[in-house]
């Protein structure tokens, strides 16, 4: 927690604060408070620059985030009221953000820092298929992803059954499911030698039991690792959500905010995505008591995030929240394609560097949309990755990475709509061994080579 | 005074403007049904438009929710002339127990009901015994069941199989839809429709309709 001591004082607005029918927020609170902010800071989407350059549009943006967060509040399902943070709250929140924590433990702890603008340090590496896979591939998903060496920590699949049977939200088979993840998690740590590493975990759970269940620093979720708290599109919570937030302080493990503000939908088009994703972080904040954010803003209809008019957004976000805070933000990769495909190392690449040119830390890469089960592989987020140690440490700046973006996004931003979905896991990868076939490696190789005489100058 | 503008003030989701119109236009003499079919093929196109985002979720539902006051203006209108509303079906729709996301079960709400389906919207976190005493009480010919989440999807399952044991299966088509579903999960839990998105969900389901009818 950033703000321990206000918990009690912040939770309880959710049964003191204004009081709205549900019907009326998004339409009538939310969306036209943000058309008023977006007009009165002119900020406008402009589809050649999908990294910009302009320090007074992400200022700009970063003061529209703080004017909605602190006008429109969180709204709180169960009790249909709006828990509402002032100026000087969030001023406070801001001021004793730390800059950096350490996570993990041991010998695989790592130093996790506040990054800037075309930072020359490299982004915290968080390494997540984000989707779900067979029960009988879970371990070896976890092993493969907990081998690659840029992992700075990691969220693994989520888990669809458990010992044979479907698993329910809410139901005792999500207590068994959490189990047997972080089992799964843990055994796989080990045995790749991180004992240690940092774990968000665990994604199988989507009730908050679940969550709690699997909380004990000897064999679950340790105080080193991270959990998150989702919101509920757009600016909606509800009490499993707040549960969550007491919970997780009460143990004390590292709290993410998880958020994807939605572009078509309540939040508008790319400039209201862009307002939405710093407002998002300060109510992750102040509210959930956050010590990072994992954004993952994505189009309505594709679920994606690699176009041009999602990219634009993540870049001035995250330079805006570079700017002005020292906040920890991670940016997470949402592609049209599929493993195995060369269009998904693309379009990893492309994210991964417009993210850290623009001062976040990596989390990639939900495959194919986030859609399909199975569809993830480590490569295409080691790709991303290896992007983003790269573009760091030879000082890229954000105009070069908007002319190395446009040249990526040709090869595929016409193909989004009808994305070529890829193949699974166990196709792409030795699931015995976990490691990837030569075809794959090779097609991964490939496209590293393009993106090295196209500039990019990876360290190894 | 023309059809146009009321179509107009739809489109820009100004109830108020909308539903004075409409008046107007009925003061005027004009077929309250074939207001109500003109402003359908207005909705069309915006959902149309909104599918390439070139409009954005708030403008459609503003324009639905304009729509909906003409409707409720122009039916009293039809009952009293003893013409058929002619309901495409009725559906009780919702989002499945443990899953609070429904923005998308919102969208199909919109786009059924301005396509003419008699809509009752249960809401989200939806026990599957609540789908069917819902169903029941309507008399629907449709149960539709959202899902976001993986691990909420069995919720859609447990509605059929709940269906099945009651005896009721044969009375309702189940209809799921919903960003983790898909046509194989459709069939795994004997689903009669998967809806791959909201702009589709009318048309598919009008012919799901009309396959039972002709049966």
């Amino acid at each position: 927690m950033s703000t321990p001591y206000r918990l009690w004082e912040i939770i309880q607005r959710a049964n003191t604060g204004p009081h709205c029918d549900e019907d009326d927020f998004l339409p009538k609170i939310f969306t036209p408070k943000l058309q008023e902010i977006i007009s009165k800071y002119e900020i406008k989407y402009d589809s050649k620059s999908p990294v910009p350059a302009d320090d007074d549009l992400s200022d700009r943006v970063w003061q529209a985030g703080w004017e909605l967060f602190r006008e429109v509040g969180l709204y709180n399902t169960d009790t249909h009221r709006i828990i509402k943070v002032s100026d000087d709250e969030i001023k406070e929140a801001l001021y004793l953000i730390k800059g950096q924590y350490w996570v993990g433990a041991g010998k695989d702890a790592v130093l996790w820092k506040h990054r800037r603008v075309e930072d020359l340090q490299p982004p915290f590496c968080i390494f997540s298929p984000d989707i779900t896979c067979d029960e009988n591939l879970h371990h070896s998903m976890c092993l493969a992803y907990l081998k690659e060496p840029l992992l700075d920590g990691f969220c693994a699949p989520i888990l669809e059954d458990t010992m044979g049977q479907k698993i329910s939200s809410g139901s005792p088979t999500e207590i068994n499911g959490c189990t047997q993840h972080i089992y799964n998690l843990r055994l796989a740590a080990k045995q790749v030698g991180r004992p240690g590493v940092f774990l968000v975990a665990v994604g199988t759970a989507e009730h908050d039991t679940g969550q709690i269940a699997v909380s004990d620093n000897e064999w679950g979720v340790r105080t080193t690792d991270s959990r998150l708290v989702g919101t509920l599109s757009e600016f909606k919570t509800a009490d499993t959500l707040l549960n969550r937030v007491v919970h997780y302080a009460q143990y004390g493990c590292y709290t993410g905010n998880l958020t994807g503000p939605i572009y078509g939908g309540w939040c508008l088009g790319s400039e209201g995505v862009a307002v939405t994703l710093v407002a998002y972080s300060l109510s992750g904040l102040c509210i959930h008591g956050a010590i990072y954010n994992q954004h993952f803003p994505f189009h309505l209809h594709w679920g994606s995030n690699t176009t041009r008019e999602l990219l634009w957004p993540i870049s001035v976000a995250g330079q805006a929240m570079a700017r002005n805070s020292k906040l920890l933000n991670t940016s997470n990769g949402f592609s049209n394609a599929g493993p195995m495909t060369e269009m998904v190392f693309y379009e990893t690449a492309c994210h991964a560097l417009a993210s850290t040119v623009s001062g976040w830390h990596l989390w990639e890469m939900a495959s194919a949309r986030n859609k399909y089960r199975n569809r993830a592989t480590p490569l295409e987020a080691r790709l991303g990755m290896e992007v983003g140690h790269a573009v760091a440490r030879q000082a890229m700046t954000r105009e070069q990475a908007n002319e190395l973006a446009l040249r990526l996004l040709s090869k595929y931003e016409d193909k989004a709509a009808d994305a070529p979905k890829g193949k699974e896991y166990q196709e792409c990868y030795d699931a015995a061994t976990a490691l990837p076939i030569p075809e794959h490696f090779d097609m991964y190789r490939r496209v590293k080579d393009e993106l090295a005489e196209m500039g990019v100058d990876f360290p190894f | 005074m023309s059809l146009n503008a009321l179509c107009q003030a739809v489109e820009s989701g100004n109830a108020s403007k909308a539903e004075a119109l409409s008046r107007k236009l009925l003061d005027e003499g004009f077929d309250p049904l074939k207001m109500i079919a003109t402003l359908t093929e207005t909705m069309n196109r915006l959902g149309e438009l909104f599918a390439r985002l070139e409009i954005f979720l708030p403008q459609l539902m503003l324009a639905g929710e304009a729509l909906t006051a003409v409707v409720d203006i122009l039916r009293p209108m039809i009952m009293e002339r003893g013409e058929q509303g002619a309901s495409k079906g009725k559906v009780v729709l919702g989002v499945v127990k443990g899953d609070l996301h429904e923005i998308g079960k919102n969208i199909v709400k919109l786009m059924l009901e301005t396509n003419g389906f008699e809509v009752k919207d249960v809401g989200y976190d939806v026990d599957s015994l609540t789908f069917i005493k819902e169903a029941q009480a309507m008399g629907a010919d449709i149960i539709g069941a959202s899902s976001l989440m993986t691990t909420t999807m069995p919720g859609q399952k447990e509605i059929i199989e709940l269906l099945k044991e009651k005896g009721l299966r044969d009375r309702y088509k189940v209809v799921i839809g919903g960003a983790p579903t898909g046509q194989e999960w459709a069939d795994l839990i004997g689903a009669d429709l998967w809806c791959a998105d909201a702009t589709s969900a009318p048309r598919l389901m009008a012919e799901l309709l009309n396959r039972k009818s002709r049966k």
